[in-house]
């Protein structure tokens, strides 16, 4: 029973994160149509962000939200500005451009995976953060987990509210369903593309600073967080935010029920889930 | 509103071939012609989706030919689709309140409100206003293109086809809502297979025939020309 709990618990752990890595992927696509493959050079960029905040000023990590949110946010919205939209504008087709976009992703990951290892060298970072032990039911937890699953959920539905309430919420879910016909009726379609690509930096901040509190990491590990972000957006459904918030949880938990039976499978596990759906459902659970 | 000269050719086919056209303020003005005539790809051009390789289209004092699809509508022109582009994820009221919160400039989100309520009441819709669009039935998924273009406060509305798989009776209903959209003082272009709908309603008629203009007048003149009995209504 207590590892049931323990499972669950963490599997909820981890699944906010995963949730948290995906959303801001799935924006990015769903809308600018660009898998972003230096997503999780953002993410990896926000933790050093963090990392330099916590060690050198003494701040709490989390207002670090504000300052690596706010720079990677920028960094998002002129890339789009100048690096893709010049692209879209050459590219002589939809299709074309989500092959050229992958490409000048995979340049940018590059690029930046190589500045922050000048900046901050290769060797695994980290900073301790609550690190004392909770018991819930029996079972033992990190209070910085569950502090972490805290945030990341509170993130989902803000992100959640803002699509659904605000204005430019709305501009961006009416654009992931039919970009023309949001154009025809007076978006500004290439200024939501670039805050789409934004937003995207934005969360890659969110989960950058949350997973600096919970894990180390270093300037390659970027890798692994794209990853798991486009399995996790792949078995949600391209462009879908709330699927890629269930499946994030779905991944989360069975990852951490095959986590404590052997870690070395745990992304073999993820793999034939996707190939299973894949063949099943081929739009992901919540795909149009 | 007036097209002067317009031009467009894909893979040296001239589809829209120097057309000149004029909507005065508050006419209903139909545009018709055979499938392939061109007719979609002079909204297309209008409605900025497409660039006119030739000629200019002027508009309240202005040039519009060569904005952005987005700036025509904030500018006055709205536009309906041929196959009805909904947005599936959003109600039937939040498909208006698109319209009305960015098809013009400067409204506060509480007036873009007001203005969905009034369009949904005005093109009776409000009765779907809290459904999806898959659920409600295919006239209203037509009305609501309509509703949704009328929501951005256009000056001009192009209607594509909207009458297009309706019932007689749905037909009589449509044509009186186009009616109700000019005494609001929107001039209206509509592109229109179903005839008697178009020769009753439009003050005057414009057809295309291979991407040139080959006739322009009231539709009584229309129905009295040699060229569109023969090339049109012959084959109709």
């Amino acid at each position: 029973m207590t590892m049931v709990l323990t499972i669950l618990i963490n599997g909820l752990v981890f699944g906010s994160v995963y949730a948290l890595l995906s959303m801001g992927l799935s924006t990015q696509y769903g809308v600018a149509r660009i898998l972003n493959i230096a997503h999780g050079e953002f993410i990896v960029l926000a933790s050093f962000i963090t990392w330099e905040l916590v060690t050198d000023l003494g701040v709490h990590p989390l207002t670090a939200i504000a300052a690596a949110g706010a720079i990677l946010f920028v960094i998002g919205f002129a890339l789009h500005r100048t690096l893709f939209k010049r692209v879209r504008d050459i590219s002589p087709n939809a299709a074309a451009f989500e092959g050229d976009a992958i490409l000048v992703a995979f340049g940018v990951y590059f690029i930046l995976q190589n500045l922050m290892r000048i900046k901050w060298g290769s060797q695994t970072t980290g900073y301790s953060f609550m690190a004392y032990p909770v018991s819930i039911g029996g079972a033992q937890f990190q209070a910085r987990s569950l502090f972490v699953f805290a945030f990341a959920a509170v993130i989902c539905v803000l992100y959640n509210l803002f699509l659904s309430h605000t204005r430019t919420g709305k501009s961006i879910r009416a654009a992931a369903q039919d970009p023309v016909a949001a154009r025809m009726l007076g978006v500004k379609i290439n200024r939501v593309m670039a805050i789409c690509f934004g937003i995207g930096g934005f969360l890659a901040a969110c989960a950058g600073v949350l997973i600096s509190m919970n894990q180390t990491f270093s300037s390659v590990t970027g890798l692994n967080y794209t990853v798991i972000a486009v399995i996790v957006v792949v078995l949600g459904g391209l462009g879908s935010i709330r699927g890629s918030i269930l499946s994030g949880f779905i991944l989360g938990i069975v990852g951490t029920a095959v986590n404590s039976y052997d870690p070395s499978i745990m992304l073999v596990v993820f793999y034939l889930i996707i190939l299973v759906l894949l063949i099943v459902r081929p739009k992901g659970l919540l795909g149009r | 509103m007036s097209g002067r000269g317009v031009s467009i050719s894909f893979g040296g086919m001239k589809a829209v071939d120097g057309v000149d056209f004029d909507l005065r303020e508050g006419e209903i003005l139909g545009l018709i012609g055979p499938n392939g005539a061109g007719k979609t790809t002079l909204f297309n051009i209008i409605s900025g989706f497409l660039q006119a390789s030739g000629g200019e289209i002027i508009f309240g004092g202005g040039k519009i030919s060569g904005l952005k699809p987005d700036k025509i509508c904030r500018a006055g022109i709205a536009r309906t689709f041929q196959s009805a582009r909904n947005f599936p994820g959003f109600t039937v009221r939040d498909n208006v309140l698109m319209g009305a919160l960015f098809g013009k400039p400067g409204k506060t989100r509480a007036q873009a409100e007001r203005t969905a309520d009034s369009t949904l009441e005005f093109t009776g819709l409000d009765k779907y206003a809290g459904m999806y669009v898959s659920d409600i039935p295919l006239s209203a998924q037509k009305r609501l293109e309509v509703a949704r273009a009328l929501a951005t406060e256009p000056r001009v509305l192009m209607l594509d086809e909207v009458m297009a798989g309706l019932n007689p009776a749905e037909v009589e209903d449509a044509m009186a809502l186009v009616r109700e959209i000019r005494g609001r003082g929107v001039s209206v272009i509509m592109i229109e297979h179903v005839m008697k709908a178009i020769m009753s309603i439009c003050d005057r008629i414009i057809a295309l025939h291979h991407g040139r203009l080959i006739a322009d007048g009231a539709p009584s003149e229309i129905t009295e020309n040699k060229q569109v009995a023969e090339i049109y209504l012959g084959e109709a």
